[in-house]
């Protein structure tokens, strides 16, 4: 129990403090985001078919930004599986596990994106 | 202190979901937003590496669609129409390589002017029929104007569309559904039209079953005040019954058509769209379009559906008012929050509406496309999609501006990503930045030698609680070229 409140204190915090820089990554504003992995590359098609709706490349729009929170992978397939809010879950008839493996490996490459002046 | 555990996860929850009961609309046009002047900079717009832009005419009052002629001279409508009932008159102007531009024909009040082509010497333009009803016009060099097609139904949210040339020398246009969701009600009262056209609603292309929902709703029209009941493809205050049949016709809601450049036969191409706004053919000579999607506002509000691209398969029905994005309404994925789920209206589907080729950001508006030719410009075989950014929170609540920017497909396998954006920390206008960027991008439209890429922006639209207000005279076209 007291390692879930460390942990839960943490995370508070971070997410408190994550909401500061700016969500943008890649183009036009950054350097292109690399898809050289296939994972990613495979992660970048199932997130435009399931979430850039919401989150148009990882920003806010409909729903928060997702870029600039950070959300452990654990966390990230809880909350895609799960949903939490407004945001539905994502079973596994939906997504399977093999394009969740792919989507993960994509949003946490978006989040480390090179923020370099394109 | 073990109590002090147990909100803990709760709170991260919230956290992680972000409050979105909680939180206030956001969207790029509410707010401080600057409304006297409108600087332009292209400093201020971010492109790739090895992109410029340039402005090339500034105000323009609620600028749609450019053109080109046979020298390559450069032509834009300007919609006279606007959110907000502003009823001004319809232009097409010649742009002068400084800047000014000069009157070619002027257009009755029955705007917007949605699009312009040139094709065989003469412009065809899309005349919206906010008044009169849709047209399809035919303009010549000289501005005379005749019309190829009348008596649209497009008086309602949604206008006639376009026009474009296909490969089979035809024009291709679209027609945008008379209500939200099929259902008329309070908000068609507050965008002014049903008070002109207080019998007005959604056709079907061809026969549909009803399954007889019906929605109650008030507002003073004259002559349907108090209660009324209202069910789908019919008109306020009228109610269906299960197993009724609305007949279908053409023209219809909701569709894309199809007439030759002389006028004659309408024919239907494709239907079951909301309003689908841009069209283009790819180099294949394949047509996708743009759909503007659902909007939480009305009888039946759908939430959280995303603007599409679609690629358009004849005679194939698209899913409106059923579907959105080949997903049927037969849950709570479309409920919007405090609000109850839609239900499907039709008994029977005409078939599987197919998946859209990319999803676009909800309330985007993503409108005007066109498909990049030319090695010079890059992205060859790829449609720039101009968004002319979300009309929160009259649509629907967003927690950060959507749109603003032009994005490019991969429509091989649907990846959306931003060509010209403006800078800063987030999305937004350039009156909510207080930069001289970009506003609303509502077209983008290629020169013909394949180099430049145009990008028509409508201008300054404040987003207040009485709706809509435009402001006159902010439209900009810039121009990007790879330097």
């Amino acid at each position: 129990m007291k390692r879930l409140f460390i942990l839960s204190a943490t995370l508070f915090l971070l997410l408190s403090l994550s909401y500061c820089g700016t969500a943008r990554r890649g183009v036009p504003m950054f350097a292109p985001l690399s898809t050289e992995n296939p994972a990613v590359a495979q992660g970048e098609v199932v997130y435009m078919e399931y979430c850039q709706k919401c989150h148009p490349g990882g920003t806010a729009g409909l729903a928060p930004a997702i870029n600039n929170k950070p959300l452990p992978g654990f966390l990230m397939r809880f909350q895609i599986r799960n949903g939490v809010g407004i945001m539905p879950a994502f079973k596994e008839n939906v997504i399977s596990d093999g394009e969740l493996d792919d989507l993960v490996a994509y949003l946490k490459a978006l989040k480390k994106a090179k923020r370099e002046e394109g | 202190m073990k109590n002090i555990y147990r909100p803990l996860p709760l709170l991260l929850l919230l956290l992680l979901s972000g409050c979105f009961h909680l939180l206030p609309s956001d969207g790029g046009g509410q707010g401080d937003i600057r409304t006297d002047i409108r600087p332009t900079d292209p400093g201020d717009i971010a492109l790739p590496e090895g992109y410029k832009a340039e402005v090339v005419a500034t105000g323009l009052t609620f600028p749609t669609g450019v053109a080109f002629d046979a020298q390559g001279q450069l032509y834009v409508v300007e919609s006279g129409y606007s959110y907000g009932e502003v009823f001004l008159e319809p232009k097409l102007l010649r742009v002068e390589p400084n800047g000014t531009v000069a009157t070619v024909a002027t257009g009755q009040r029955n705007g917007p002017w949605t699009g312009v082509t040139f094709h065989n010497g003469n412009f065809f333009v899309g005349e919206g029929g906010e008044l009169e009803g849709g047209k399809i016009l035919r303009i010549s060099p000289e501005g005379s104007i005749t019309p190829l097609v009348e008596n649209l139904p497009t008086m309602g949210d949604h206008h006639t569309n376009g026009p474009v040339i296909g490969p089979d020398g035809n024009l291709y246009f679209g027609l945008g559904t008379a209500t939200n969701s099929a259902v008329v009600g309070p908000d068609n009262y507050d965008y002014g039209w049903l008070k002109r056209f207080p019998d007005f609603h959604d056709i079907p292309c061809r026969d549909i079953v009803l399954k007889g929902l019906n929605y109650t709703s008030t507002i003073p029209l004259e002559s349907k005040s108090g209660v009324q009941t209202t069910g789908a493809y019919v008109p306020y205050g009228t109610p269906t019954r299960e197993g009724e049949v609305i007949k279908g016709s053409i023209p219809c809601s909701g569709a894309v058509m199809r007439i030759t450049p002389e006028g004659g036969q309408l024919e239907l191409v494709a239907w079951g769209f909301r309003n689908p706004y841009g069209l283009a053919f790819a180099p294949n000579g394949q047509l996708y379009i743009s759909e503007n999607s659902f909007d939480v506002r009305g009888s039946r509000p759908i939430w959280g559906t995303a603007d599409y691209l679609w690629k358009v398969q004849p005679d194939t029905w698209y899913g409106w008012p059923d579907f959105a994005g080949g997903l049927a309404m037969n849950g709570d994925r479309f409920e919007a929050p405090d609000k109850k789920a839609p239900q499907v209206l039709l008994a029977q589907h005409p078939n599987q509406p197919p998946k859209p080729t990319a999803d676009l950001g909800v309330h985007s508006s993503s409108n005007g496309l066109d498909f990049s030719r030319s090695n010079a410009f890059g992205y060859q075989g790829e449609v720039f999609v101009a968004q002319f950014g979300d009309m929160a929170p009259e649509v629907g609540k967003v927690l950060a501006p959507v749109g603003y920017k032009v994005v490019r497909v991969n429509v091989e396998n649907g990846v959306v990503t931003d060509f010209a954006a403006n800078k800063g920390k987030k999305v937004a206008p350039a009156s909510k930045l207080k930069t001289g960027g970009l506003e609303r991008p509502v077209s983008v439209k290629f020169s013909p030698d394949g180099q430049s890429m145009y990008i028509v922006d409508f201008g300054v639209v404040k987003m207040t609680e009485k709706g809509a207000e435009p402001q006159v005279k902010t439209g900009v076209i810039w121009k990007i070229t790879k330097s």
